[in-house]
């Protein structure tokens, strides 16, 4: 990177916010899928809105790409950047700028931790309801680019369900609003196109949340299974009567045994070849009768026990042990290749297998941790980098975990996003005319697609590239 | 000298999946919001450093490991339980072999190897609290920061500070169990006022506190900069002292304590593992006789957890038990009660300005505290220092005293002491 412009940079948000050492950027190589390491150019942490407009209307007249980072714990490669571009760290924007109590909004900066916003309006009655299992370090405004799910989707939508309006900078360093603070769609829904762009239409400078009440009544049950099978039949069986659960989420034994050894241990039952945990929140007498019908489902499923959290510390446990979990796969092995793919929840019981299958013929060690109840998987392969053969046949199960699920109707991705890891897999689910479109959408955005270049929308599988390559 | 290997040994990182749970549990990472500056980040230069990838010699890389607190605060907050504490110090003896320390840390962990030293250092600093000047020059720039911290170490009541007062009919029969107190070296001499609390409390519950010539200081900041010759050198005088003088050892410093219960694994050997063993924070010691309750203190009490006491000893509930003896006490934990002040030893003194940008968190979530809360209580000297400094500089009406302090107190009032 150019001293000049690390210079300029400097002159922005002061020089000990520009990071440009060697072992600076090291920290910054890599998000939350350590498999995808790259160095940045240059690390810059403006801390306001001001400053982003600046940085990114300097890097427009220098024509110098960026990438925008929130804390880093993204799962596709996504907040990477090479050494050509500039890496801006949004970490510092952390303030709740402005909470409605009435209307049920706040507005928070980008750098907002996803828990801390539901922590801080909790004692109003309110929550920020979309809770990624990373929500206790990652920001909104990771979540607003990746828009990011979790466990209570299934009932509450993912995050485009909850954002009404955006302030947003443009790569060529304009400012503007996005939506409204009423969350009207008025005109094109430019908020539901930015949320889940990851990071290729601009920098989002400060985002209007809908904040929920804290339903009146929660009943969390875990219930265990003798087999995987039995518990996907169960998640359909559940879903076909009609309720929608709060969260319904599975853990397999591999994975049951790396939380239980871990500080977030929750009593998960070590032996069931699959636990679930399925919530249901709503008034009252409504969630004891769901939840009266739920459990003899489950039951009648082949779950060996079903009990009910007895309190809302053991509620809080049964959950800490969910979200922690893909971090406890490190008990494993040093290394972990986290995968993400929705199935047809009927699919389930048949893709479950199948993995099991892709494990089994390589020789791997693979936990499941999933949002059952929308068909989300997450295959986690644990592996070790230090043997190359080892993870060639990690790349090589991830691919074929992915074909199985695109046969069976799925995608490619359900929250973590494309990033860089997925970029292969979009010509599978998108025909070169569609993937076309959307990098003219994105260059509507970002003419000279300076904004996380390379991510996203494979460059060499659409419509203009082959032809081009046809023409050579 | 114990036979040490000659590979660094990072093995306790590599349960380490990057999955960046641990940065907001960082205090240095909440301060900057830089991942340079986060155990995630960290540990990444550690790796690098093991592998060569990173000289030992590199600044960043320095600047970075350097402003790691030490207060672990990142351990239990790990799914993996990755054993960052044993990297950083690895890190820092491998640092510290290469490089040696700065002149200003090597001056400060000099005076803290001689007592000859640092005992008459600290007598001109109390002379210089007694004159009350800290209190008045106290304030905001580093000089009155400092003079903060002194002014922040004096007795709360000149009652307090009576020294050397015991019970006047000890309660302990022939077979209470003995303690001997560690004494220290801020402890022993700012501090003299909570030695005599813990001395009387103890009694109070029973215990027979018997003292016990020939100790130095803990090792614990020398261990902490990567010293590690010095910490064994000053661990194997108090092995020494300490073997075999009482049933328990008790420390009312965490810092000193969280040393001393490691003192096995430092020295490795028989006499040093069995030492530790008996090692115990006052709060819990008075914790598992109840304490007996004492009189009323119609306080606001907010308790601060040091972190070589919640992290390093995992002693959560005692300290809390000991604030529940005393009737009329209202107890809050403020939501950055269980984070690092920033003092860390001898952190403050090396790293002002990242120390006060830890500690300016926690002095805000006093400031917004509502009911803002009369007295802070931690147990350790640093924190009292650090925090007490903090709030003067903030110009927050808020004392900060060692919990053993406030059951004294209660006793006296209850006429426990006769």
């Amino acid at each position: 990177m150019s001293p000049a412009l690390i210079e300029e940079l400097g002159r922005i948000v002061g020089p000990r916010w520009v990071r440009h050492r060697r072992a600076e950027l090291k920290t910054y190589a890599m998000d939350g899928l350590p498999t995808r390491e790259s160095y940045p150019g240059v690390v810059v942490i403006p801390a306001s809105s001001s400053e982003v407009r600046e940085v990114v209307r300097l890097l427009h007249l220098a024509g110098a790409p960026f990438v925008a980072r929130g804390a880093g714990t993204g799962l596709s490669g996504g907040a990477v950047a090479d050494p050509e571009t500039v890496l801006i760290a949004l970490t510092r924007m952390n303030r709740i700028l402005h909470v409605d109590p009435v209307r049920r909004r706040a507005v928070v900066q980008p750098g907002v931790v996803n828990a801390r916003l539901s922590e801080a309006v909790a004692p109003l009655g309110l929550h920020y309801v979309p809770d990624p299992s990373s929500q206790a370090a990652c920001t909104v405004g990771g979540n607003v680019a990746e828009n990011a799910g979790g466990p209570h989707c299934l009932k509450y939508g993912v995050t485009t369900n909850h954002i009404v309006q955006l302030e947003v900078v443009l790569p060529d360093g304009s400012t503007v609003e996005l939506g409204s603070p009423h969350g009207e769609p008025w005109g094109p829904d430019l908020v539901g196109l930015f949320v889940g762009s990851e990071g290729m239409f601009g920098i989002v400078t400060a985002i209007t949340v809908r904040l929920e009440p804290v339903p009146a009544s929660v009943r969390t049950l875990l219930a265990d299974f003798p087999t995987v099978r039995a518990a996907s039949e169960a998640v359909s069986s559940v879903i076909a009567t009609g309720i929608v659960p709060a969260a319904m989420e599975m853990m397999d034994r591999a994975c049951v045994a790396a939380v239980e050894a871990s500080i977030y241990a929750a009593g998960y039952p070590t032996d069931a070849a699959a636990v679930l945990l399925v919530e249901l929140d709503g008034q009252p007498d409504a969630v004891e009768a769901e939840s009266e019908t739920v459990r003899a489902i489950l039951c009648e499923r082949g779950a060996r026990s079903v009990r009910s959290a007895s309190s809302a510390a053991d509620r809080a446990r049964l959950w800490q042990g969910r979200k922690k979990a893909f971090g406890a796969m490190g008990r494993i092995a040093p290394d972990l290749a986290v995968q993400d793919a929705v199935v047809p929840r009927s699919a389930l019981p048949d893709i479950m297998d199948r993995i099991a299958e892709i494990r089994d013929r390589h020789g791997l060690s693979i936990s499941n941790v999933f949002h059952a109840g929308d068909g989300n998987l997450h295959p986690n392969i644990s592996f070790d980098r230090g043997d190359p053969d080892l993870v060639h046949r990690v790349h090589v199960a991830c691919h074929e975990i992915m074909a199985v699920c695109v046969a069976a109707g799925g995608s490619i991705t359900g929250e973590h996003g494309v990033g860089s890891d997925k970029l292969d897999y979009m010509p599978w689910i998108f025909s070169p005319e569609t993937l076309a479109a959307m990098r003219a959408v994105r260059r509507v955005f970002d003419p000279a697609e300076r904004a996380n270049p390379g991510k996203v929308v494979p460059v060499h599988a659409c419509r203009e590239w082959r032809a081009a390559r046809g023409a050579q | 000298m114990t036979a040490r290997p000659t590979a660094p040994d990072y093995s306790s990182l590599d349960p380490c999946v990057h999955c960046g749970f641990c940065l907001p549990a960082c205090p240095t990472y909440l301060a900057t919001g830089d991942e340079s500056d986060s155990p995630r980040g960290r540990i990444v230069l550690m790796r690098a450093l093991e592998r060569g990838e990173i000289g030992a010699d590199d600044a960043a890389l320095l600047q970075h490991l350097d402003a790691c607190l030490g207060c672990l605060g990142c351990e239990p907050v790990c799914p993996s339980g990755v054993g960052y504490g044993r990297g950083i110090q690895t890190a820092r003896e491998q640092l510290f072999a290469r490089r040696g320390p700065s002149p200003l840390a090597a001056a400060v962990l000099g005076v803290f190897r001689r007592d000859r030293v640092w005992r008459p250092a600290f007598t001109v600093a109390r002379w210089l609290r007694a004159t009350g000047l800290p209190r008045v020059l106290a304030g905001g720039g580093r000089a009155g920061f400092g003079m903060g911290m002194l002014a922040a170490s004096a007795p709360a009541t000149a009652r307090g500070g009576a020294p050397g007062r015991r019970l006047a009919r000890p309660s302990a029969a022939a077979a209470a169990p003995t303690v001997a107190l560690f004494r220290g070296c801020v402890m022993d001499t700012l501090f003299g006022h909570v030695h005599d609390a813990t001395r009387r409390t103890l009694e109070a519950n029973g215990y027979r506190v018997v003292e016990v010539e020939g100790q130095v200081c803990c090792g614990a900041l020398h261990e902490h900069a990567g010293d590690r010759a010095a910490a064994e050198s000053l661990a194997r005088s108090n092995v020494e002292a300490l073997a075999g003088s009482a049933d328990w050892i008790v420390v009312n410093s965490a810092g000193c304590g969280a040393l001393l219960k490691a003192y096995g694994h430092l020295l490795g050997t028989e006499a040093a593992t069995e030492l530790a063993g008996r090692v115990r924070d006052v709060s819990e010691l008075l914790a598992d006789r109840g304490p007996r309750p004492g009189g009323e203190l119609p306080l606001e009490v907010a308790y601060d957890a040091p972190c070589h006491l919640q992290h390093a000893q995992r002693v959560h509930a005692a300290p809390l038990a000991v604030l529940g003896a005393v009737p009329g006490l209202r107890l809050r934990l403020l939501p950055s009660s269980d984070k690092c002040c920033g003092s860390a030893g001898i952190y403050s003194v090396l790293r002002p300005d990242m120390a006060r940008a830890v500690l300016d968190l926690k002095i805000q979530s006093f400031a917004q505290a509502d009911p803002r809360p009369d007295v802070v209580a931690t147990g350790n000297p640093g924190c009292l220092m650090q925090i007490g400094a903090g709030l003067r500089a903030a110009g927050l009406a808020i004392r900060v005293v060692h919990p053993v302090e406030l059951l004294d107190e209660s006793y006296r009032r209850a006429k426990i002491y006769g």
